[in-house]
């Protein structure tokens, strides 16, 4: 019996070794044919192992939190499938729950100031009473929060939640031809976002050269809670409306190229452009007198059409037990906002090849939109366009990571998986800290964001 | 003007590149080390979601490696 067993688990150990040696002479054929190829026909990571057999499946819980602010929980599943004679597909799920605090674009005081959440219709702390859609009178208590002197406003009621899904079809037309095919749906309570895309991807030179397109259109429809509100009118009016609506296109052109034995490079060239409601519904701006006192307020007011153009390149090499990949990115819009981004990932694989760390460093600075003011004085308010997202200003970020991955290899299950640990830290610096009138000095009106991300992801 | 002029060296820039491209590259059974895993563009798309989803909600630049689309509606 003993030996049956023995020779049982042999037999198992040797169909898992098979079944793994077949996935990878799989998946280095599938190389052998054809280059790694545009992203257009990237189904996913998960495809690559699953190449003419089940469907892969790559999952991961993340963990954001920022320091005295947001926190969000975000699970993702990602399947894939490619079967084998260059059809791919891979769908992803995520879902996000996110609470907190979030700033709601005015500037701290010397003196206490009073908001509204959202959802509120006035500035009092007095019950509202209404007639519910029941016939029955409520008595409601206005969801207002007072900000103490000397903090940053923010709005401590932030709770959304996110469900996108998507799906990526990849279709060979010829043997140098594929067309690919995708779309994307996200939900939230106040927001939905749906896009389609399309693409067609031609290799040349022996599949060492891709070219590819790719055209997409997004619509979205906002619902914010409490109305839209009228862009740039007296915060203290609440004059808000119904839904608003943006859509957008995009146009991306990609070259992938491999330039030698170790050596995989790709640039894309990217332009889109969004029309509609452009603004964030819940962000307002402080009007300050002479003396620095906050006199009151405005609903931010943003361009309704907005184009951006972005360079994307990205390297990618190895040597034994090392691979990195550096990623250089250029962007440039309309609204006047400049930015640059270099990212490097540099992965070390143990003398097994069954474990790896990967530290990770991005560094990223923008220019701040033609229009972002961190306040207004009583003149500024005249002005056409304005917002005091601090997304908008100038400022630089850092992130620093580490990642962990380790293959696991199951006898009984005769599969293999593998298990990943990310966390990152990232922080945002603000530049060009403008000067601030009498009673605002010494306060800090440019706080920044420090930021950690928790990762852990399975891959079977 | 300067858009265009920008817009037309980076087509010509393009145009250079694809043409030497034709001279570059390898051969199918040199391919041993560009068909590893971590070789792969978009080799962990989870990561990928996770922090473009991220950047793109804290800062005024998304997309590059593809479209941006999705997200919240606040940027």
């Amino acid at each position: 019996m003993q030996l049956k067993n023995t020779r049982g688990g042999s037999a198992d150990a040797s169909l898992l070794k098979s079944k793994i040696a077949r996935r990878r002479l799989i998946a280095a054929s599938c190389a052998l044919l054809g280059t790694t190829a545009a992203r257009s026909q990237d189904a996913g990571g998960a495809a690559a192992d699953s190449a003419g057999s089940a469907w892969g499946v790559d999952s991961a819980l993340a963990y954001y939190h920022e320091s005295g602010r947001i926190t969000a929980i975000e699970p993702i599943v990602n399947v894939a499938k490619d079967y084998g004679d260059g059809k791919t597909f891979s769908a992803q799920f995520i879902f996000d729950s996110l609470s907190g605090s979030t700033p709601n674009g005015a500037l701290p005081s010397t003196k206490a100031q009073t908001f509204a959440s959202p959802s509120g219709k006035s500035l009092s702390a007095a019950p509202t009473t209404y007639t519910s859609s029941s016939g029955q009178l409520v008595s409601q208590s206005a969801p207002i929060y007072t900000i103490e002197p000397g903090q940053l406003p923010m709005d401590p009621h932030y709770h959304d939640q996110r469900l996108a899904l998507s799906g990526d079809w990849g279709l060979p037309l010829t043997r140098l031809l594929t067309a690919s095919a995708g779309g994307k749906l996200s939900y939230e309570s106040d927001f939905l976002s749906v896009s389609a895309n399309a693409g067609i991807a031609r290799d040349f030179n022996e599949k060492n050269t891709t070219l590819s397109f790719q055209l997409n259109d997004e619509f979205d429809s906002l619902r914010p809670i409490g109305g839209a509100p009228v862009a740039g009118s007296d915060y203290a009016l609440f004059q808000k409306g119904g839904g608003k609506s943006k859509d957008g296109v995009g146009a991306m052109l990609g070259l992938t190229q491999v330039l030698s034995r170790r050596w995989l490079t790709e640039l894309n060239l990217s332009v889109d452009r969004f029309k509609g409601y452009l603004n964030d519904p819940y962000k307002i701006i402080s009007i300050i007198d002479g003396a620095g006192n906050t006199t009151g307020y405005l609903y931010e007011k943003r361009p309704d059409t907005r184009t951006r153009k972005s360079l994307y390149w990205e390297n990618r090499t190895a040597w034994g037990r090392v691979s990195a990949a550096l990623s250089l990115r250029y962007m440039t819009d309309t609204w006047r906002v400049r930015s640059d981004t270099a990212q490097i990932h540099v992965r070390w694989w143990n003398f097994d090849r069954d474990r790896y760390l990967e530290p990770t460093v991005r560094w990223y600075r923008q220019s701040a939109a033609d229009f972002y003011t961190p306040w207004l004085d009583s003149a500024g308010a005249r002005i056409s366009y304005a917002s005091s997202d601090a997304r908008l200003g100038a400022f630089q970020a850092v992130t620093y990571g580490l990642k962990y991955g380790a293959k696991l290899d199951d006898a009984d299950l005769q599969s293999s998986s593998q298990f990943s640990l990310r966390l990152e830290y990232y922080q945002q610096t603000p530049d060009h800290r403008q000067s601030a009138p009498g009673a605002l000095q010494g306060l800090d009106l440019y706080p920044g964001l420090k930021a950690i991300l928790l990762q852990v992801g399975w891959k079977f | 003007m300067r858009i265009k002029w920008a817009n037309a060296i980076l087509l010509a820039v393009g145009m250079a590149l694809t043409a030497g491209c034709s001279s570059l590259g390898v051969k199918p059974w040199q391919r041993n080390v560009l068909a590893r895993d971590d070789m792969r563009l978009n080799a962990e798309p989870l990561t990928a979601a996770v922090d473009d989803h991220m950047y793109f909600s804290k800062e005024a630049s998304s997309g590059g490696r593809g479209f941006a689309g999705g997200g919240c509606g606040c940027n």
